[in-house]
């Protein structure tokens, strides 16, 4: 499966591909102009052991060669293990089972590599960074259309304009006539640009999880009912369960279908302190995982909501979370009760003190329905809701993003304002990777467009 | 229009009253001398001086031909010399030795420091200059340079030979011919004919042949040149008429004093050569809507305001201004023309109305109700009534230029060998562009003599790498002027460092640099490094740090140690702060105040330049790659490259790939191909270097022809 699927030699893609061309080119040097290469990583997206990335294309044999470089390719469709060195900067991306399969007898019928390389995102996207080309880039840009390539190129003219106006003043301002407040409204636009910027980013990470679907950690005190609530929600027995506290004592993971979004639903230990040593590496597992959630569901026992243990659970996960009214940063956490069997039938309400809830039993299936719905919303909000703006869908941008962001918050903290302006270039540098332009050319127009200088 | 040679006599009469050395001076009375040089040098404006000079420096019998000797560093524009991008050129030209930093240390009446608040990467050194002292500094410096002779004459015609066949190009400048038909042979020909190709003068509707200030324009040299095959273009300058000192009413404008101490331009002198008590204000006023309304009058009067030749983007003159920028006030600073000047120089007020409108609208100027502008006694010159009269009010020049991507990074042209341009002829402007490239094509021709690799500075290590990059691989379409926006590194070329960047490789590479000079650099330089490695190796918490300096802003929170170093980055603390509160060893570092001020900006910018240092490396890395200097793009056949890509390559014949890949229009993957092109050559290349008899055999021919010429 091509999840990425950026083009090699943007200036190549023109001609129609022919297997022939590909024959004739099998093991000599690719000839540019005859066809476009492909890459992608081509096994599942996120944290994994081993990540398999593929090309495809006339260029495949060069790519391959220049990231194991000074190695010649190994020989055709045999494992081989190489250092895959980065082919500008020399530095080492990883250790990797290389394949070679040259065209036409590979799964494409064009020239084809494979790099098998640890699957941790830095190791790919290093990777992945080191076959693209600036052709690819340019190739990439054409491609930006839509609402994203809009914003991004509505972002890059805010910020080219305050670099040009930036600097404008260190250029002029002594010798000619600039009008006042030329910084700042430098400034304002670079906070406002800093605020779009994050806004979108944390949309960003939403289309990751969108993806590579979002961490749903279920959590409780020991014999909640985790376990069932897992097997019930993944409509499979993933978790042995027993009423015996402490049966699950391991992370177990299995990926489900929540309400329509994708996720991968951890099972945890019941967080209890005082037990044996493996129930204690339990615990502190659960406890990573819950650090690491996306969103918790915390169940408790809705008929033993007294127990020094259930009132532990809610004192230092439940309470902390802010449960039901999520703050900006803090986890988003749902409150389960479950058990509901065992209140008497059209009882008072157990638990009035307690944050809002949703009464479940994992026994009769009751309630289930309102925690699906529960659910669905929660994970819109986690992940995003597809149908509606733009997701960045390409690691890269979001890379770039990031970098821009980072460079305008070294622009807020300096005074000399030619540190200022390398913040702003080195933004717009981020910027102009998914966007192009920017060039001094660019910015001496805006300063003679916008100011009279010069003498 | 002159007739050349009375022109020559004029000036050898004039020269008498001058009180110059003339030891190596070559007049037209004098019986002639040697005829032969290594470098020949045509033109003595500030590109000319600095390239004869560089080219003697470097050991090279040299000639300056110029018009006429008393003009030799006339500054015939502005009176001031550097500025924000400006005063960075001038401190690289210092540090390969160039004239016009130390000249300007000896002739400046107005010191100051631009941009003092806006980072040291972006200081601009400025003064303003007095033209006679300049002119006279100049002169001395000029005709008191070992090695350096100077000839009055114009240069009609050049002399062309068979070219070297190791070398690209149609054929090979061997020497000059001269107005009276004389000749004078030579290795190398510096060409920094400045705006004399075919200039043209205009005030209001007239013009007049003329090149600047009164000189004659090069006819036959623009011919010849065409001839040959240049691409030529045109441009236009303006200039703004002179105010008589005494009609000005200072009074009521703002005053602008120089700076206490003045910062010398050049890395070799402490101080300048007038205190700052002495020296002269400048003032400040403004243009009005009256202004405005003069100039919309009387455009049907202004006919270089209407012509299609390119002016540039910014605004040179007060039409343009009003034009593009109406209902505004524009600045005009008054800036003095010398200590003993009647003369006032209106910085902004360009202009080229006829002249009888220029004074109607400067006189609705406040502070200038009652300017008068100098019509100069016609009878104290030698010049007819009109060559005098346009020095002084406003006027336009529109002249030729060849297109820079016509020559190499070295400044020597694709098409004839040895022939190196430099200055205006290039479309630059500004005294401090002309200056860069004079050094520069200066030492090269003497170089390409010697048979020794080109000194060519890159982008990474000067502006003047950029200044020339620029040129040759983009060309320009405007008076090319340099702006530190225009430097990509500019954290990293600063003022401050021009020396630790240049004075090294010109010293050890070239040869052009002093004993003396490259003694001084390195002191600095071990200083720096030292004083770097010191302050990094002081240690303190952060809470003994604000003991010791409570004024800095330091926050006692961070755990970690703070080095020295950390806390010299702090606005408020200087080099004398720290050494006040650690005596030992820091003490030693505040006694030379350059040394304590650039460690001061080494520290500000110390993280930042770290990651500049990663994008210069792959900068570079691209400039290693080295295109081959006689490939036929047009027909070449190994790589695939559309005929767009093709026709650009040919015409500005890159160096090297990077160079290759500024180039508007050449496309990422035409690098590419390119790039693997250079690679198999260079393997190719290396292959044929393992045959170490013929290749020896050759350098044995290439000196054998050497002796015989």
């Amino acid at each position: 499966m091509w999840r990425r699927f950026w083009t090699l030699v943007a200036g190549a893609a023109r001609g129609p591909r022919s297997p022939r061309s590909c024959t004739r080119q099998g093991s000599g040097a690719p000839v540019p102009g005859s066809g476009a290469t492909v890459f992608a990583l081509s096994s599942g997206q996120g944290r994994c052991g081993i990540a398999v990335i593929r090309t495809s294309g006339p260029a495949s044999g060069h790519a391959l060669r220049s990231l194991t470089a000074p190695q010649d390719l190994p020989p055709a469709r045999s494992a081989c293990l190489r250092l895959l060195s980065h082919p500008r900067s020399g530095e080492p991306l990883d250790r990797a089972l290389v394949l070679w399969f040259p065209g036409p007898q590979s799964f494409t019928g064009e020239d084809c590599a494979e790099f098998h390389v640890h699957g941790g995102p830095a190791v790919v996207s290093g990777v992945l960074q080191a076959l693209e080309t600036e052709a690819q880039r340019r190739q990439a840009l054409r491609q930006l259309d839509g609402e994203l390539g809009h914003l991004c190129r509505a972002w890059a003219k805010t910020l080219t304009k305050a670099l040009a106006h930036v600097e404008a003043y260190i250029d002029f301002s002594e010798d000619d006539n600039l009008e006042e407040g030329v910084l700042e409204r430098v400034d304002s636009q670079v906070r406002e640009l800093e605020l779009a910027l994050s806004a979108h980013l944390r949309d960003a990470r939403r289309g990751q999880r969108l993806r590579s679907g979002a961490h749903v950690v279920v959590a409780g005190p020991p014999n909640a009912g985790k376990s069932s609530l897992v097997n019930l929600l993944s409509r499979k027995p993933v978790s042995i369960v027993s009423p015996e506290p402490g049966t699950t004592r391991d992370v177990l993971e299995t990926p489900v279908d929540l309400a329509g979004f994708p996720a991968l639903l951890s099972d945890t230990a019941g967080l209890r302190e005082g037990v044996g040593p493996v129930e204690q590496e339990g615990v502190r597992r659960a406890r990573e995982r819950l650090e690491q959630a996306d969103l918790i569901l915390a169940v408790l026992d809705a008929s033993d909501l007294a127990s020094p243990s259930s009132c532990n659970f809610l004192d230092t996960i439940v309470t902390p979370a802010g449960a039901g009214n999520p703050k900006e940063n803090s986890q988003r956490l749902l409150l389960v009760l479950n058990k509901s069997d065992l209140l008497p039938r059209g009882g008072p309400d157990p638990s009035p003190n307690l944050p809002p809830h949703l009464l479940l039993s994992c026994l009769t299936g009751e309630g289930l329905d309102g925690l699906l719905e529960a659910l669905r919303k929660e994970l819109a909000e986690v992940c995003g809701d597809p149908s509606t703006g733009p997701l960045l869908t390409r690691a890269r941008h979001q890379h770039h993003l990031q970098g821009c962001l980072d460079a305008l918050g070294h622009y807020k903290q300096t005074k000399d304002l030619a540190l200022a302006a390398e913040a702003l270039r080195l933004a717009r540098g981020h910027l102009g990777r998914i966007t192009g332009g920017g060039g001094t050319d660019e910015i001496l127009d805006i300063i003679f467009r916008d100011f009279c200088v010069g003498k | 229009m002159f007739s050349l040679r009375g022109c020559g006599l004029c000036v050898a009469s004039s020269l008498t009253k001058n009180h110059l050395s003339l030891a190596r001076f070559i007049g037209d009375s004098a019986a002639p001398l040697a005829t032969n040089f290594d470098v020949v040098v045509i033109g003595g404006g500030h590109a000319g001086t600095e390239a004869a000079a560089a080219a003697a420096r470097c050991g090279s019998r040299t000639l300056l031909l110029t018009h006429r000797v008393d003009t030799i560093g006339q500054m015939s524009c502005n009176p001031s010399f550097g500025g924000i991008g400006k005063g960075h050129l001038m401190r690289e030209v210092d540090a390969l030795d160039g004239l016009c930093s130390r000249i300007c240390d000896q002739s400046g009446v107005h010191y100051r420091v631009l941009n003092r608040r806006k980072g040291p990467a972006v200081w601009g050194l400025r003064a303003q200059i007095d033209r006679k002292l300049y002119k006279q500094n100049m002169q001395k410096e000029i005709l008191n340079t070992p090695l350096l002779a100077v000839q009055e004459g114009a240069v009609e015609d050049l002399i062309l030979t068979d070219p070297e066949p190791e070398h690209a190009g149609k054929c090979r400048v061997s020497g000059v011919v001269l107005a009276d038909g004389s000749t004078v042979h030579a290795e190398s020909v510096v060409l920094t004919t400045g705006t004399f190709l075919r200039g043209v003068i205009v005030i209001g509707l007239e013009t007049h042949p003329a090149g600047r200030l009164g000189d004659q324009p090069s006819i036959g040299l623009a011919q010849t040149l065409e001839k040959l095959g240049f691409v030529v273009g045109r441009l236009k300058t303006g200039t703004p008429p002179r105010i008589a000192k005494e009609s000005v009413n200072f009074s009521i404008l703002n005053k602008q004093t120089p700076d206490n101490p003045s910062i010398p331009f050049s890395f070799i002198n402490e101080t300048v050569w007038i205190k700052p008590e002495d020296q002269l204000p400048c003032y400040l006023t403004h243009t009005n809507p009256r202004v405005d309304e003069i100039v919309l009058e009387n455009l049907h009067l202004n006919s270089h305001v209407k012509e299609t030749t390119r002016g540039p983007r910014y605004c040179p003159s007060i039409e343009s201004k009003v034009l593009r920028f109406p209902n505004r006030l524009h600045q005009v600073w008054l800036e003095p023309e010398g200590m003993d000047s009647d003369l006032i120089y209106p910085q902004g007020l360009s202009v080229t109305l006829p002249a009888e409108l220029q004074e109607k609208m400067i006189t609705c100027i406040k502070g200038l109700e009652k300017a008068k502008i100098i019509q100069p006694d016609k009878s104290s010159s030698v010049f007819t009534y009109f060559v005098s009269f346009i020095l002084w009010s406003g006027y336009g020049v529109q002249y030729d230029y060849l297109d820079p991507r016509q020559i190499t990074p070295s400044l020597e042209t694709h098409l004839v060998q040895r022939l190196f341009l430099a200055g205006q002829i290039n479309g630059t402007t500004g005294y401090e562009e002309a200056a860069a490239q004079g050094v520069i094509a200066g030492i090269n021709a003497s170089l390409r003599v010697k048979r020794k690799p080109p000194f060519v500075v890159s982008r990474t290590e000067g502006y003047i790498g950029v200044l020339i990059d620029d040129l040759t691989t983009l060309g320009t379409n405007e008076p090319y002027r340099m702006f530190t926006s225009r430097a990509e590194f500019r954290l990293s070329l600063r003022p401050d460092n021009a020396d630790s960047r240049l004075t090294f490789r010109g010293y050890k590479e070239v040869g052009c640099v002093s004993q003396r000079r490259y003694e001084r650099a390195s002191w600095m330089k071990s200083s720096l490094e030292e004083g770097i490695s010191v302050l990094k190796s002081i240690e303190f918490s952060s809470s003994k740090w604000k003991k010791l300096i409570p004024a800095a802003s330091i926050s006692i929170g961070k755990s970690l140690p703070l080095r020295a170093l950390d806390v010299l980055k702090y606005e408020e603390v200087d080099m004398k702060l720290l050494a006040k509160a650690v005596p030992e060893p820091l003490k030693k570092y505040i006694k030379c105040r350059e040394l304590a001020e650039r460690l001061k900006i080494e520290a500000t910018y110390e993280s930042v330049l770290l990651h500049q240092q990663q994008e210069i490396k792959e900068v570079q890395q691209d400039e290693a790659l080295q295109l081959p200097k006689d490939l036929d793009y047009l027909t070449l056949r190994d790589v695939s490259l559309s005929y767009e890509v093709r026709e650009k390559l040919h015409f500005s014949r890159p160096e090297t790939i990077g160079a290759a890949s500024r180039i508007p229009g050449v496309t990422p993957a035409a690098i590419i191909n390119l790039l693997r092109f250079v690679k198999t050559t260079q393997q190719r290349q290396m292959a044929m270097n393992e045959l170490p008899k013929i290749d020896q055999s050759l350098c044995d021919t290439d000196r054998l022809e050497e002796r015989q010429l």
